[in-house]
């Protein structure tokens, strides 16, 4: 999963030094589970401060202002311990590059493509996402006792660039062919179930029987979720 | 065993009660039954020793309270009180939804029965339905909590709401806390030992001033560090206007001062330093909310205790 924030959409202040000028970043590897639980203290909060420290490791200190019954608020403070990334490391984290596709098509209403999939997860492990440069997409799942498909029609195709301006080659494509690919049903549920807010646009590409891209467009957010196929 | 008691329990004090054995049950699976001559005291301790609950309801919480004691003719004195043990597990159904019971019951008759070992639980509910429950029970030693006596300076009182907003902050799995005060600052964080993997842990902290509590004395700057599944116990809740319900959890503490290692023995014979948590009843209702306050402090002994409260009220 690749998520990118713009810093002046959130934070009203925000400073930082990377290690270099010509390399002025930082990659911190950290369990979600203790940033989303130290921001769960943060849900009445009337101020919020993240730091990176290092008393006895490096960390990352939130401190939440809460309102309280005195005039002195109350302070929750957080240490998340988190690893550094060395520089030698840092191309391992690089944002994924589009992948060379072969149908890219607009997700259905996120809410209904997720109760469908919240279904068939009951029957498979596995669903094949298929569509075509039609606007059509279809959800399958088969096993020996049954096979469901859900098909969504009309939900149109995000028109690409290539850098070079030209549109892409995948508009050579026949539009009724589909391009498919198997994945694992939990991640993509895990996926669906992670948003709660509905985006702005919301599409996915296909690299046939290889992997499926979604990208998912806030306002403030973009994130993008990466499923290989399965063998 | 030389005592009997026989008491009635009135349809809106049911709750009251039923909750206070769901309040013991958090500490212990055995809790001691005590019928004294003032009222009824209920007790427990962890296995480990290192929680300790007193609940006291005076006889005025009882519609009837009736305790006699008879002496035999071989002992020079008369024994005073019969403490008893019962399991929890065979009580807590007498009171199991407490809410319901309030409204179904009318009144819970307990009586004990000394030739053959039993208290008796006696629901009246509606449409004149009985039920009646007969747990037997082992005769046993007298507990009680022993406090260290060289410590009270420190006294806080806070109000229950503010002790579960701040222990919120923890992950359910966090088990010791450490209370830290100074004269201009309370602070709960989460326990640390010198061996702990601080590149794996999440550390929380939380800085409260002594604003928010309702009596705050802090004459030695003291850390203390405690079991935190037993401070989310809430105290009981209750709206009287007599003073007839006392209630406290004692909660064991592991030494900081001094060259002891606490783990050896149970923490809270050496240490009590100056933790329990209680709810005590209000002469009148408060008037923001009419459920509790709650009290935290320090005391040398159950004594001094109440009559700690009956000054600071």
């Amino acid at each position: 999963m690749w998520c990118e924030l713009c810093q002046g959409n959130f934070f009203d202040e925000f400073q930082m030094e990377g290690v270099a000028a010509e390399h002025n970043e930082i990659y911190l590897e950290l369990v979600p589970e203790n940033l989303s639980r130290a921001l769960k203290t943060a849900q009445s909060a009337k101020a919020v401060k993240i730091k990176l420290t290092n008393k006895h490791c490096p960390c990352l200190r939130v401190a939440v202002e809460l309102p309280s019954l005195s005039s002195s608020s109350r302070i929750v403070t957080h240490d998340i311990p988190v690893g550094v990334i060395p520089r030698r490391l840092w191309n391992d984290f690089r944002e994924p590059s589009v992948p060379d596709f072969d149908v890219s098509i607009y997700l259905p209403v996120l809410k209904t493509m997720k109760s469908v999939v919240e279904r068939m997860k009951n029957l498979s492990n596995s669903i094949v996402i298929e569509a075509n440069l039609n606007g059509e997409m279809n959800l399958k799942i088969e096993t020996d006792l049954v096979s469901v498909t859900t098909h969504f029609k009309d939900l149109g195709n995000p028109p690409w660039t290539s850098e070079d301006g030209c549109q892409s080659s995948a508009q050579d494509r026949d539009l009724e062919s589909m391009a498919e690919a198997r994945i694992d049903i939990k991640k993509l549920q895990q996926l669906l179930a992670g948003q709660q807010v509905n985006p702005t646009k919301a599409l996915c590409n296909i690299v046939s029987k290889r992997i499926v891209h979604f990208i998912l467009l806030h306002e403030d957010v973009s994130l993008q979720y990466f499923i290989p196929a399965l063998a | 065993s030389r005592v009997a008691m026989k008491c009635v329990i009135g349809g809106a004090h049911l709750r009251v009660f039923g909750r206070a054995i769901h309040a013991i049950a958090r500490i212990s699976d055995e809790f001691w039954f005590d019928p004294i001559e003032k009222g009824l005291a209920l007790r427990s301790v962890n296995s480990s020793r290192s929680a300790y609950a007193y609940v006291f309801f005076s006889s005025m919480f009882f519609q009837h309270y009736c305790w006699t004691a008879v002496s035999q003719p071989r002992q020079k004195e008369k024994q005073l009180s019969l403490p008893c043990k019962l399991i929890i597990k065979s009580v807590l159904p007498v009171f199991r939804c407490v809410n319901v019971l309030e409204r179904n019951v009318e009144k819970c008759s307990i009586y004990t029965n000394i030739n053959d070992h039993h208290i008796t639980f006696k629901l009246f509910c509606k449409h004149g339905v009985i039920k009646t429950y007969n747990l037997m029970f082992q005769e046993c030693d007298p507990l009680q909590a022993v406090f260290a006596k060289h410590m009270c300076p420190n006294i806080l009182k806070v109000h229950s709401r503010l002790l579960a907003d701040t222990m919120i902050h923890f992950p359910t799995s966090q088990e010791e806390v450490t209370l830290s005060v100074s004269p201009m600052k309370v602070c709960f964080k989460s326990y640390t030992e010198d061996n702990t993997d601080f590149s794996r842990t999440m550390l929380t902290e939380i800085q409260l001033s002594p604003d928010e509590f309702d009596y705050f004395q802090v004459g030695v700057d003291s850390e203390v560090t405690f079991c935190l599944k037993e401070l989310r116990v809430k105290p009981i809740a209750f709206s009287m206007e007599d003073r007839v319900l006392e209630a406290s959890f004692i909660l064991a503490t592991l030494c900081e001062v001094g060259e002891e290692t606490a783990a050896l023995r149970p923490a809270w014979r050496q240490t009590f330093h100056s933790f329990f948590f209680g709810a005590v009843s209000c002469k009148e209702r408060d008037a923001v909310s009419h459920t509790f306050h709650s009290l935290a402090t320090a005391s040398d002994t159950e004594e001094d205790f109440v009559s700690c409260c009956r000054n600071t009220r």
